[in-house]
């Protein structure tokens, strides 16, 4: 209500007295004054006096609504978080769940313990309940979590035009495969499956054979692994399998095995060697009790590289080697072989060229450390020579002690592929069905399996398949009239036993992503089953198994004891030696020279083809070859010297010697990549009329006249990742004969070249002390060798009295560089919290603890777990080949493989600077190496990397902008750069930018993005990244110690309980990780050995990564080319920097020189 | 000056005549021809104001249609990541920082030309100041450019600046790159007001002699209201000799800072203390052959021989001689220093440079950059335009390959070998060089077109007519250039 400001009336007295007035409009009474008086407050005071609040309420309604309109747009989208109403037991959002499974396999399953995040597993571990394997990983462990998650997958089972079918419709095919059946038993009925090692399984299909007694059962592995057993079961009459007990054995023999990395078992394998081999000061260096690996072999494998003695020899002469060093031992041990045997025997042998010196003293080596030393042959081998292996075993007293022989759970046998092929060809085949593998794909060559298939249709039979790619990424299931879509292991129940034959579950994770059936399902519903139930038959398989026992404990412990049966030495009987020489001819030499190559098969990274389409797979580094997406022929220097030289590389004035100014020994090492990616000649290898076609590269360390090839590569359909892969060397992959090596080869070099992905251009250290190294005895001599080598020799990075305290106490305790920047002290609180720095105050908060990690070189096998579990833990992407051609790749660790060829104990420099025909390789892993006075940190201009207090080289990817002057300045080229949005683009989009398909938008997309990490952030392009030491899992040990210790301020992580993934899934336990504040911690006492040194610490960067030196066991009695007291890396050093350990510089050179030079030349 | 003085006026004390004056060697005229003070005006002017001639189309089309293969190449790095160029660990630098060394290398000589000589009373700098002053500020653009967008996250880059804000992060001071945005932003700030400062009372006199409305309002208002009183020239003088006080520590200064990027660095072949002094030789040598480049072709278009003589050229050639045979000093150095510090992965760097997978780009180097440079001996080469003009492409072709040497070779092959790779550019590097050249090419052409491109005031003062005792009768007497003149007069050429 407006109010009307009346002026009082004048007075009397006002009206008659003088009259005052303020204006003139006062005095003249004019109506706007009246007006103007009438308000309270003079102009301006009441402008809103012109709208009433009905006029305001409609203002102000419209510009709320103007308001609201413009506003509207700038909204987030509302997304509605809803908790749980009902909150599931022992789900607590962010907190990880973990369960036991295991990782199928043909002949064993691999315990595991799997991470879930909101019931989507992320990341698999290997289980440290298994004792054997104590929670060791390998690649395809660790790899195999995002087949999970491939969008290649098969989402529906479908027929054979496509057309999608339910799972009762699959039912129904089932049933009515059944019933057609039914009455003839199973006649014409072809199952043709992988191997696998389940009981579960083979139960099952024990009830399906019941139904079906004339049902064919097949069973199909392209990398067949089971000779040993089928020798030990002609030996033993029952099914028996040789396991090693490498923690038991001193010395060791491996012909053409590679037992520490791709033969099943090798984890724990990998664990029992690491273990003898491992010493913690030079006082404990025994060459007597450290393991000391002979091996001969023709492709350079890991347990190769890992030997003390590697003879480089055809795979096919290796019987032939066999039979000379078994001729040795029987004779040396006195075995009760007849000497007439033994002469057979040498006799057999007797066409090969070999050093004979090299057989006798290893021989000689093995038989005195009998009972403690053995013979392992490669899987792929005739059995006729793992008989012999067997009988060379129990010569040497191994049997019981570092051999055991396991008796197997007896299995029906089952029909090859052969068999099937040859059914389908006699038009025995109504009906196939084929249970995973890919027998179209990975079939040998002189089957043609595919036209096998397609005779299979021709004739009106009908072809089956499960299996868990679909028509579009699997060449079998393109050719099935019904496909059955397959489950992933971490979807379904199963069970396995593991290589000693431990009873494993198969855990399901996860409800089925898509439409699908477990294996186990399929199965029963074949076996009769109406309503199969995967859980109830392997609850009933345990029972069986392990009466008594709890299921429920199983599951949550993951392993049950071994069900495999002992058998003695005895069952094995000695005479048998005669025999096999009466059977010389299996010891046959075949003819192998540069005309007639002969061609080594070894599994690709992608093992059979399997995994063709898993992404980390095909961008792990090989760790010998440092190839990604791709496979070669692998040919060796001197094949390509003598036959190929313009496979050789150009070399530059620096490898060469500019007008002869620089010594040899300045020179460096050729190198192939001169224009940074390595463009390789195509070659074509012929045998028996098959042709395939690749790229070549030169490896240093094979047989002279053996191509290697990997398999497993070539899918035409695989996936989006996995099409046309490399080459497919399955072609010339014979069914009969020895699978994995094929003599009679001849290669042709056509025009065209190629370019090959390789993430490590230089194969040489160049004499720098990297990775340092030293012979046993030579350690033991001068335990202190690692501190006189590379510059810090001259000046150590702390000088003075602290020069050699304790790496922790260095850690923490000396004043960090001489910098005139204040560099926190890290066993210190806080400088501007003074109450802290009292006695009271480090008790209630004491100071952070201190990580730091050890890698001990000498027990470091290069198998690349580490680089694939750090892949899968810290989201990196993949790139691509393109990209890692441009060196781009984002591996946050690096495992730097290098190939030595130092002088040889004769004093020539033979391949030095050249491609080494018989190097030496060293494997070593490096990743961020948080160093505490770190040179990234200083000329970050945006703050982007910090040290945290506890030692932590930290990255702020928010913050980051990448000026990329941080991985400049970083000596070991550990950071990576985000190049391009890795994760949003595609693989092959990345040059469209914005103008390309936005990957987030994908379903593909939902997808992947299951698999991350949630705890790590997934970067943006622009911003830099590396190794974290795992800060995820710090974080998250640190919060437990913080709960766990409620007001006690002993928030201490324990040791142990904090490990990083590269670490955790290392079987050899090289990595290790912990606060090296404490002195009692293990990463501590790995460190305080005498072998711990920095790379590059002459930098005084201080990394808190440091390494252990690596120690090799020489034979001394074996010399040679190639044989040398100290390992090669180190002469090379010595020779190039001169940096002799006092005893070595006063060691005058062998006199034998010159001759064996001469040999070595010529 | 007295030596000048009329020996011939009849009452002379007698003393006089025994006096015999110390022999000054004559000097030689910076502005040849006794031209006068219109003539001046006239022949800069006229540039500005005459038609463009057809060559000046040809080339600024040319170059602009080049500049814009950097605004295409910047696009596609920004939008699509710095992937599209050829970085490639352990080469995180490649042409980026290549390129911006080298751009702010020639960016030194203008600024060396106008402050520093002008302290040390160097009168031939006249000629060519305002010319290489124009240089400076378009390289320091390009230059610019290269630090800025090789970022991941170019839109990020302003926390480069010490601003506060809600973060409360501040950069990091310690970095050299940090040292980089101040030194190079201080630089380029000084050397624009430095620039523009001495371009007053030429614009002024522009002004003046506008014809056209739109070029009177355009002069007018950067002339700033020059008005050509005593008052403007004592101001003028003033700010002239402190603005060079400032930017003469900044010549030494900014590309010292930017030799902290590689010097503070621990990569072996940059970690080295010798790189300041180096750098900064190699800046003017660079500067100086790029001022060459330019002002020469200039010259002969323009007919500008009068104005910038063979003196001139002399000059130039000479402190190209001087700094180029620093630079070689340097690079002997680096190998010595390198042998005798004994550290293995130091020596490996250098004589990898010189032999290694990179040897090609070290021996462009050395050629183009020491041996080259010493025909500047003779001085039969260097009065021969041409082939100074080839020299000085030589030499900047030399520099961009000294800094390609030291950026890449040094990251290319480091501390472990696993490590080492080797780089090249890719196709979006060449463009964006390229792209720069044209950027560059572009405003220049556009500064020769509507800027006075030779300081009109300052070559009056250096004429002989500037000389109050200068009688034109004469002629005879080789005049002292350096005379001190009055600026009015000097300035009078603009009134008339």
């Amino acid at each position: 209500m407006k109010l009307k400001f009346n002026h009082p009336a004048p007075s009397e007295r006002e009206a008659t007295g003088p009259r005052y007035w303020r204006s003139l409009d006062e005095l003249a009474e004019t109506p706007a004054f009246k007006d103007w008086m009438e308000k309270e407050f003079p102009a301006g005071a009441s402008m809103l006096e012109s709208n009433d609040r009905r006029n305001f309420l409609k203002i102000m309604a419209a510009s709320f609504g103007l308001a609201g309109m413009g506003l509207a747009g700038c909204r987030q989208q509302t997304r509605h978080l809803l908790p749980y109403s009902k909150q599931p037991d022992r789900v607590i959002p962010g907190v990880p769940v973990f369960y036991t499974s295991s990782l199928p396999g043909a002949d064993e399953h691999i315990p595991l313990i799997v991470e879930t995040h909101d019931a989507r597993p992320t990341k698999v571990e290997g289980n440290p309940s298994y004792a054997v394997t104590g929670g060791a990983t390998n690649v395809y462990a660790q790899s195999s979590i995002l087949d999970l998650y491939d969008p290649d997958r098969a989402q529906r089972s479908s027929r054979a035009d496509g057309a999608p079918v339910s799972k009762d419709q699959v039912s129904d095919a089932i049933k009515k495969l059944g019933a057609d059946y039914g009455a003839n038993g199973g006649a014409g009925l072809y199952f043709l499956a992988d191997k696998n090692n389940s009981p579960t399984r083979a139960k099952t299909v024990q009830k399906l054979l019941a139904r079906f007694p004339k049902a064919t059962w097949a069973e199909f592995e392209a990398l067949d692994q089971n000779n040993p057993e089928r020798a030990a079961e002609t030996l033993t009459g029952r099914r028996t399998r040789p396991i090693y007990n490498f923690a038991k054995a001193t010395r060791v023999l491996a012909l053409d095995s590679d037992f520490l990395h791709s033969e099943p078992g090798h984890l724990g394998y990998a664990k029992g060697f690491a273990k003898s081999r491992r010493i913690q000061n030079g006082a404990d260096a025994d060459p007597e009790k450290m393991i000391r690996l002979y091996a001969v072999e023709s492709n350079f494998s890991l347990t190769g590289a890992n030997a003390d003695h590697r003879l480089r020899l055809a795979t096919s002469a290796i019987p032939a080697f066999a039979a000379l060093i078994a001729a040795e031992i029987l004779a040396q041990r006195n075995a009760g072989v007849s000497a007439s045997a033994i002469a057979a025997l040498k006799q057999a042998g007797s066409a090969l060229k070999v050093d004979a010196k090299w057989i006798a003293e290893c021989a000689k080596d093995l038989v005195a450390h009998a009972g403690k030393s053995v013979v392992v042959a490669g899987a792929q081998l005739p059995v006729e020579l793992h008989q012999l292996v067997l009988l060379m075993n129990m010569a040497l007293g191994a049997v019981g002690s570092t051999v055991t022989l396991a008796g197997l759970p007896e299995r029906p046998a089952t029909a090859s592929l052969a068999d099937v092929a040859k059914a389908i060809d006699a038009g025995q085949v109504k009906t196939l069905f084929i249970l995973n593998g890919n027998p179209a794909y990975n079939g040998p060559g002189d089957l043609a399996f595919t036209s096998k298939l397609n005779k299979v249709k021709d004739a009106k039979g009908q072809i089956f398949r499960y299996g868990y790619y679909g028509r579009q990424a699997d060449e079998t299931s393109a050719h099935s009239d019904i496909f059955i879509a397959g489950l992933h292991y971490l979807e379904s129940w199963g069970d396995g036993l593991t290589w000693d034959g431990n009873h494993v579950p198969v855990q399901p994770m996860i409800m089925p992503l898509f439409e699908g059936f477990g294996e186990l399902e399929v199965l029963g519903m074949l076996a009769g089953d109406g309503k199969p139930d995967a859980y109830a038959y392997v609850h009933d398989t345990f029972t069986t198994l392990n009466p008594g026992k709890s299921f429920e404990e199983w599951l949550a412990v993951g392993v049950a004891g071994s069900s495999f049966a002992a058998v003695g030495a005895s069952a094995i009987p000695a005479n048998r030696v005669a025999d096999l020489a009466a059977a010389g001819a299996k010891f046959d030499l075949p003819a192998v020279d540069a005309n007639h190559l002969e061609v080594r098969f070894v599994p690709g990274i992608s093992w059979d083809g399997r995994f063709a389409n898993n992404g980390w797979l095909q961008e792990c580094p090989d760790p010998m070859t440092k190839l990604t997406w791709d496979n070669a022929i692998f040919v060796s220097p001197k094949l390509a010297k003598e036959k190929f030289p313009e496979l050789l590389p150009e070399g530059t004035v620096m490898s060469k010697g500019p007008l002869g100014l620089l010594s040899p020994q300045a020179r460096m090492n050729d190198n192939t990549f001169v224009t940074g990616r390595e463009i390789a000649r195509v070659a074509e290898i012929t045998i028996n009329g098959r042709t395939i076609k690749g790229p070549v590269s030169i490896l240093p360390g094979l047989a002279n006249y053996t191509l290697v090839v990997p398999v497993g590569y070539g899918r035409k359909r695989a996936g989006s990742i996995g099409n046309g892969v490399g080459f497919d060397a399955f072609p010339l992959v014979t069914s009969t004969g020895n699978a994995c090596a094929a003599t009679g080869a001849v290669m042709r070099l056509t025009g065209d070249t190629y370019r090959l992905a390789n993430v490590q251009e230089h194969w040489s250290m160049e004499g720098r002390a990297i990775i340092r190294e030293a012979s046993v005895d030579d350690y033991k001599a001068h335990p202190e060798f690692v501190r006189e080598m590379d510059v810090e020799a001259h000046s150590p990075p702390i000088y003075g009295k602290d020069k050699d305290l304790s790496p922790q106490d260095k850690a923490t305790q000396i004043p960090r560089g001489a910098s005139m920047y204040e560099t926190p002290a890290n066993n210190k609180p806080m400088p501007n919290v003074a109450v802290w720095n009292t006695p009271e105050g480090l008790e209630k908060f004491p100071t952070p603890q201190q990580w730091g990690m050890s890698i001990d070189l000498n027990t470091c096998l290069g198998c690349t777990a580490c680089l694939v579990a750090c892949q899968a833990e810290n989201n990196i992407p993949i790139v691509g080949k393109d990209q890692v051609m441009r060196g781009r790749e984002m591996h946050w660790i690096r495992l730097d493989r290098y190939f030595a060829s130092g002088p040889t104990k004769d004093g020539a420099y033979a391949d030095a600077d050249q491609l080494p025909e018989d190097p030496q390789v060293n494997f070593q892993s490096v990743a961020c190496q948080h160093c505490e006075l770190a040179p990234c940190e200083n000329v970050c201009p945006f703050m982007a990397t910090l040290h945290d207090d506890s030692g932590l080289n930290t990255m702020a990817y928010n913050r980051c902008v990448g000026t990329k002057y941080c991985a400049n300045n970083c000596p070991y080229k550990v950071r990576r750069f985000n190049f391009f949005d890795w994760n949003k683009r595609e693989i092959g989009e990345f040059y469209k930018g914005p103008l390309g398909p936005d990957f987030y938008d994908t379903d593909a997309s939902q997808l992947t993005r299951m698999q991350k990490n949630p705890d790590v952030t997934v970067r943006m392009r622009g911003v830099m990244e590396k190794c974290t030491y795992c800060v995820q899992r710090i974080e998250g040990a640190k919060i437990n110690a913080r709960v766990k210790a409620r007001d006690s301020g002993d928030t201490k992580v324990p040791d142990g309980t904090l490990v990083p993934a590269c670490a955790q899934a290392c079987p050899t336990d090289s990595i290790v990780f912990g606060d090296v504040s404490d002195a009692k911690s293990a990463v501590s006492i790995a460190k305080s050995s005498d072998r711990n040194y920095a790379v590059l610490g002459y930098l005084n960067i201080r990394p808190r990564t440091t390494y252990l030196a690596k120690i090799r066991n020489p034979n001394p009695a074996i010399t040679g080319p190639g044989e040398a007291e100290q390992p090669l890396s180190r002469q090379e050093y010595d020779t190039r920097y001169g940096h002799k350990t006092e005893g070595e510089a006063a060691k005058p050179a062998p006199a034998k020189a010159s001759a064996a030079a001469g040999a070595a030349k010529s | 000056m007295s030596h000048a003085a009329d020996h011939s006026a009849p009452d002379r004390p007698a003393v006089l005549a025994k006096v015999q004056p110390l022999k000054v060697l004559p000097r030689k005229p910076l502005v040849l021809n006794n031209r006068d003070f219109h003539w001046i005006t006239e022949k800069i002017c006229r540039i500005v104001e005459d038609p463009a001639p057809t060559w000046w189309w040809v080339c600024f089309f040319v170059s602009a249609g080049l500049a814009t293969f950097l605004g295409f190449g910047l696009l596609w790095l920004v939008s699509t990541g710095v992937g599209v160029w050829g970085l490639r660990p352990p080469t995180f630098w490649g042409w980026d920082i290549v390129n911006f060394v080298w751009w702010i290398g020639i960016g030194h000589a203008g600024t060396l030309i106008s402050a520093v000589l002008c302290l040390l009373r160097q009168k031939w700098r006249t000629a060519i100041n305002r010319a290489s002053e124009a240089m400076t500020i378009f390289a320091v653009m390009c230059a610019g450019i290269f630090p800025l967008f090789h970022v991941g996250r170019v839109w990020f880059a302003w926390w480069l600046f010490p601003i506060p804000v809600s973060q409360a992060i501040w950069p990091n001071f310690r970095s050299p790159l940090e040292w980089d945005v101040f030194a190079v932003s201080t630089y380029f700030t000084v050397s624009v007001l430095f620039w523009y400062m001495g371009m007053l009372p030429d614009l002024g006199t522009l002004r003046d002699r506008a014809v056209k409305t739109w070029r009177k309002y355009f002069y007018g208002a950067l002339a700033l209201g020059w008005r050509n009183s005593t008052r403007h020239w004592r101001n003028y003088e003033m700010a002239y000799l402190i603005l060079a006080g400032l930017s003469t520590p900044l010549v030494l200064s900014v590309h010292t800072i930017v030799s902290f990027d590689f010097a503070s660095a621990i990569v072996p072949g940059w970690h080295t203390t010798i790189f300041p002094p180096y750098f900064v030789a190699g800046a003017i040598f660079s500067g100086f052959a790029m001022v060459l480049t330019l002002v020469l072709p200039l010259r002969s278009m323009f007919k500008l021989h009068e104005l910038i003589t063979q003196h001139h050229i002399d000059c130039m050639c000479k402190i190209i001689l001087a700094t180029g045979s620093m630079v070689g000093y340097a690079y002997a150095m680096e190998f010595f220093i390198a042998w005798y510090s004994g550290n293995i992965y130091e020596a490996f760097t250098f004589i990898n440079r010189a032999f290694g997978q990179y040897a090609w780009a070290y021996w462009i180097m050395i050629s183009c950059n020491v041996i080259s440079p010493q025909l500047f001996w003779f001085r039969g080469v260097r009065s021969n335009t041409a082939l100074v003009f080839v020299i000085c492409l030589f030499v900047n072709c030399g520099m961009w390959f000294e800094r390609f040497v030291i950026t890449v070779t040094s990251l290319a092959n480091d501390f472990l070998p696993s490590a080492w790779g080797y780089y090249s550019p890719s196709i979006t590097d060449i463009f964006t060089f390229f792209g720069t050249m044209g950027f560059f090419s572009m405003l220049f052409l556009l500064f020769v077109r509507f800027l006075p491109m030779l300081p009109i005031a300052e070559i009056k003062h250096v004429t002989q007519a500037a000389d109050p005792h200068f009688h034109p009768d004469d002629a005879g007497h080789e005049r002292s250039a350096h005379s001190a003149a009055r600026p009015m007069a000097v300035a009078e050429g603009g009134h008339r």
